[in-house]
């Protein structure tokens, strides 16, 4: 979903820091999320993630910062004043309810009347395609559809901001799959501002307008899947989101027009397509090469500029793609070649030559 | 390597023959051996004392029970024994919820120190709270000739009083891990939608909680019912079961009337352990399981906070009171009537004796206990034969049996021929095994629960025969259960009463008894000297058993990352 510059912030953190005694887990951490937009925090397990999500929530005490929620400080408030609803990883349904009266414990809590309720809950259930489940208790559910009603409950209220801590991390892969995709769907059609919280960086990528890396109590980097991923900031996110080989080089030269440059390596000029404005001729760089971007192909010799000649140290076959390593001297390089039912079939040994791509990201040393 | 040098040397000296059937039987072997021995020890007292109840010098009667119920002294000590039983339950209940959940949902500060004192008693004898209560509030009293008070401590006051004090760790015990077993995320999500404090209690906290307290409130029930020491220090002419068995035997030597008393007080226990093992089974509500993480400090509304922290600081400081009241008149003769500091009581040649006495006894019978606790406990989880589940049950009914009916029924079952151990220490060593058998049981369980059954496949796999695997693993890995069970037995059989009383021989005291002697006939010094002593060597034991479980439960996450 594309979000619009116009959209106004409907959650903003400012300079967030959170004390465990002398354990500071979130150092500074400051974060506007746009009405409708879905951000994930992504990191690796001890990186504040949750934490920050709980803080948002109103489960855990702010040491310093501020929180404001649609244009007000909700800092001191407790989370049931707070228009914020968590859904839970392993989603906190109450065992000793039924399907209709968990998703209907907020209205109940809230007074509503009883046709009212009625009315919500069974809307709910229908949008979760849980109608007739309503009677159930929670463990006749299977895991996914307890996802389902801890989502109904959650939305219930009709949050602000839904916050959700790893939901899908109990479910089995496939199922994941197909939840992330309903979760999604019916984010973008509720146009419910939501904060997502997983350690998995391929579910970051496939759910979210935008993704908060963070890393020891800070955000590394913000951005879109594809900025996250292409132009990561660091070696930590490189390497984070998805394998990477990483090319020690310095810039030769650039071409200020066409943003062309020549990088020198050890194995020789890679010619390389700058995206990025503040590379400068001189600097040493780091080459983030991802696995699926680099083609291989039998035969050492051609002369042709990017390639690099290397062995082949192991193949392994995997259906849709096949790992390959190859070492270039010392160098060890992993190389997917996708459809290998298809493509050139290796053996160990093979001499090889590989081509790195000319859009390779550059890192500052 | 070594495996195989073992069966080499087991087969040379046993012959294969041998060998192989015990690789075959061995858990059989192990139950039936067990069997027998809770059969003798445990079933054989209490039937005796079932069998003394119904029989008169001419055979089978029902006298002894008309008696009982035509007699208004005994509907009189069965009403006030009931009464203190659910007296006792609801306030232990009470005041152990709000300790619990202060120190499981309360301000971080507080959940340390508090937990301590909710768990100190654990350390005292149960009646150093009746000992307290007289030094404070007796005739001589402090703080009755203090404050020139006329009023009667020994009847059921007191009794209600220092039996509460006394139980207030246990229902904190088991309250707070039914809390803390409770997902955090359950409340918060309440707390999330909307709810209060108070409505989540009430919605969420309490229904979810309420199969793990009603099996609180049971054994507390049973337990206090059943408890001796206090209610015979302070009962005063107030009747209760307990301390009227034993007049009835040590005073008027009637062991048909201790009998029935002793049937009708165990009916109440054997039908709520019934109740305990059988409704409440599997009635937990599942969970789903994420990281169990402990509950972060909410903001409590005054309305939940005020009760909860007076009642909080009204029983810590009692339970504290208590203590330092002891330990002080442990020094003076009489504490408030002589003033001279001295040191004599805790020289006492007779006190020492005692407590060297119960040492030995408290020793032996935790060896015993460990080696039994542990094996029963292999034989419940890994065996498959039948009557697994009778013998789990009769291994952990030990502790809902009262004190005094297993001191009766051991009195009548080994006096005489086949089996006469009365007057010997073994006599009483026993007895604490198979009373106190629970804890080792239940230690040995939990501990092989956590061990999968995967690791001695694995050794089985690799070559190992049944008996290899179990010298050579389960034995390692049930050392932990082993030591805690020793630990647990001992300290238990060092402070208890009930049962011993009946059982000690002239001359041969034991620190329990010395106490409730002395206190009896008001040798408070000695008494309080005496208790602080045992809180001593408790204190010691407790240390030691935090120890290793802390030392065990790191070696156990290990092991799971492993597995």
């Amino acid at each position: 979903m594309n979000v619009g510059s116009h959209e106004k912030p409907m959650l903003i953190l400012k300079d967030i820091h959170k004390f465990y005694g002398t354990n500071e887990v979130l150092k500074g951490v400051s974060l506007e999320v746009k009405e409708g937009e879905l951000v994930t925090f992504v990191g690796p397990s001890g990186c504040g993630k949750t934490t920050l999500l709980r803080l948002i929530g109103g489960f855990t005490d702010i040491s310093s910062g501020d929180i404001i929620l649609d244009g007000q400080r909700i800092n001191d408030l407790p989370p049931n004043l707070r228009d914020t609803r968590i859904c839970f990883q392993n989603y906190a349904l109450f065992p000793h309810m039924t399907v209709a009266e968990n998703v209907g414990y907020g209205l109940k809590i809230n007074r509503w009347p009883k046709e009212k309720i009625a009315a919500r809950v069974k809307e709910l259930l229908e949008m979760v395609e849980l109608a007739a489940f309503g009677d159930r208790m929670i463990d006749k559910l299977s895991g996914g559809q307890q996802q389902r009603v801890a989502f109904a409950r959650a939305l219930s209220l009709e949050p602000k901001v839904l916050l959700l801590d790893e939901p899908l991390s109990n479910l089995d892969a496939n199922l994941r799959l197909v939840m992330r995709e309903e979760i999604r769907k019916l984010q973008e059609r509720l146009h419910i501002t939501t904060v997502f919280v997983t350690h998995d960086q391929f579910e970051a990528m496939a759910i979210s307008d935008r993704l908060v890396v963070m890393k020891n109590g800070l955000i590394e980097q913000v951005g879109t899947p594809i900025e996250i991923y292409e132009r990561p900031a660091n070696e930590f996110i490189a390497s984070f989101v998805g394998y990477v080989n990483f090319m020690e080089g310095r810039v030769a030269s650039i071409d200020t027009g066409t943003r062309n440059a020549t990088v020198d390596t050890e194995f020789g000029p890679i010619e390389i397509r700058l995206d990025q404005e503040d590379t400068r001729a001189g600097e040493d760089v780091l080459m983030v090469i991802r696995p699926e971007s680099v083609s291989l192909s039998l035969d050492c010799g051609t002369k042709r500029s990017n390639v690099i000649c290397g062995t082949l140290k192991s193949y392994m076959y995997a259906g849709s793609l096949a790992k390959c390593t190859v070492t270039i001297g010392q160098k060890k390089m992993i190389i997917d070649q996708y459809n290998p039912r298809d493509a050139q079939r290796f053996t160990n040994a093979d001499k090889v030559e590989i081509e790195i791509p000319r859009s390779v990201h550059l890192l500052k040393k | 390597m070594a495996t195989a040098e073992l069966s080499v040397k087991l087969q040379a000296s046993s012959g294969s023959k041998v060998k192989d059937f015990l690789n075959a039987n061995l858990v059989n072997i192990l139950a039936g051996i067990l069997f027998l021995l809770l059969a003798f020890f445990l079933l054989y007292p209490i039937i005796a004392v079932l069998i003394k109840s119904f029989r008169g010098p001419s055979g089978f009667t029902l006298q002894y029970y008309k008696a009982f119920f035509s007699k208004n002294y005994y509907y009189h000590s069965l009403y006030n024994t009931l009464l203190l039983g659910v007296i006792n339950t609801v306030v232990c209940l009470v005041i152990g919820f709000c300790l619990a959940y202060m120190t499981t949902r309360g301000p971080w500060v507080l959940r340390k120190p508090l937990k301590i004192i909710s768990l100190v008693p654990l350390i005292a004898p149960p009646y150093l709270f009746a000992l307290s209560l007289i030094i404070l509030f007796g005739r001589n009293g402090l703080i009755t000739r203090m404050l020139d008070l006329h009023f009667e401590l020994y009847g059921f006051g007191g009794v209600v009083v220092s039996q509460s004090l006394a139980f207030i760790p246990l229902a904190y015990m088991m309250i707070e891990s039914t809390l803390m077993s409770l997902n955090p995320n359950l409340e918060e999500s309440a707390y999330d939608m909307g709810a209060s404090e108070a409505t989540i209690l009430r919605t969420i906290t309490i229904p979810l909680l309420a199969p793990g307290l009603l099996k609180a409130a049971l054994l507390i029930f049973v337990m206090t019912i059943a408890e001796f020491g206090n209610a015979a220090i302070l009962g005063g002419r107030t009747p209760f079961l307990a301390p009227d068995t034993y007049t009835m035997i040590t005073g008027e030597s009637d062991f048909n009337m201790g009998s029935v008393l002793s049937v009708v007080l165990i009916a109440p226990c054997i039908l709520i352990f019934f109740i305990h093992n059988y409704l409440l089974e599997g009635k937990k509500f599942t969970t789903i399981g994420g990281k169990p993480v402990a509950s972060e400090p909410r903001k409590i509304t005054p309305l939940i906070k005020v009760p909860f922290v007076i009642i909080t600081t009204v029983a810590a400081g009692a339970i504290f009171i208590c203590f330092a009241v002891v330990f002080v008149a442990s020094f003076y003769k009489i504490l408030g009537v002589t003033h001279n500091v001295v040191l004599s009581n805790y020289l006492d040649f007779t006190s020492n004796q005692a407590i060297y006495n119960s040492i030995r006894v408290s020793l032996v019978a935790a060896v015993i206990g460990a080696v039994i606790g542990v094996l029963l406990a292999y034989v419940i989880v890994r065996g498959q034969f039948f009557g697994r589940t009778f013998i789990e049950m009769v291994s952990l009914s030990g502790f809902a049996l009262p004190g005094t009916v297993l001191g009766i029924g051991y009195l009548l079952a080994f006096s005489a021929p086949p089996l006469k151990l009365t007057g010997g220490i073994m006599i009483l060593a026993l007895n604490c095994v198979f009373r106190f058998l629970a804890v080792g049981v239940e230690a040995g369980i939990s501990k092989l629960h956590q061990i999968h059954i995967e690791i001695e496949e694995a050794s089985a796999d690799l070559g190992a025969s049944f008996l290899t695997t179990f010298i050579k693993i389960v034995m390692p890995i049930m050392f932990p259960a082993f030591i805690a069970g020793f630990i647990y037995t001992f300290m238990t059989a060092i402070v208890s009463l009930s049962a011993v009383v009946f059982l000690v021989s002239p001359g041969f005291d034991l620190a329990a008894v010395k106490i409730f002697d002395a206190a009896v006939y008001g040798e408070i010094g000695i008494a309080s000297a005496t208790t602080m002593k045992l809180v001593l060597i408790v204190a010691v034991c407790m240390m030691i058993l935090n120890f290793i479980t802390k030392k065990t439960r790191l070696g156990n996450g290990t092991a799971k990352t492993v597995a």
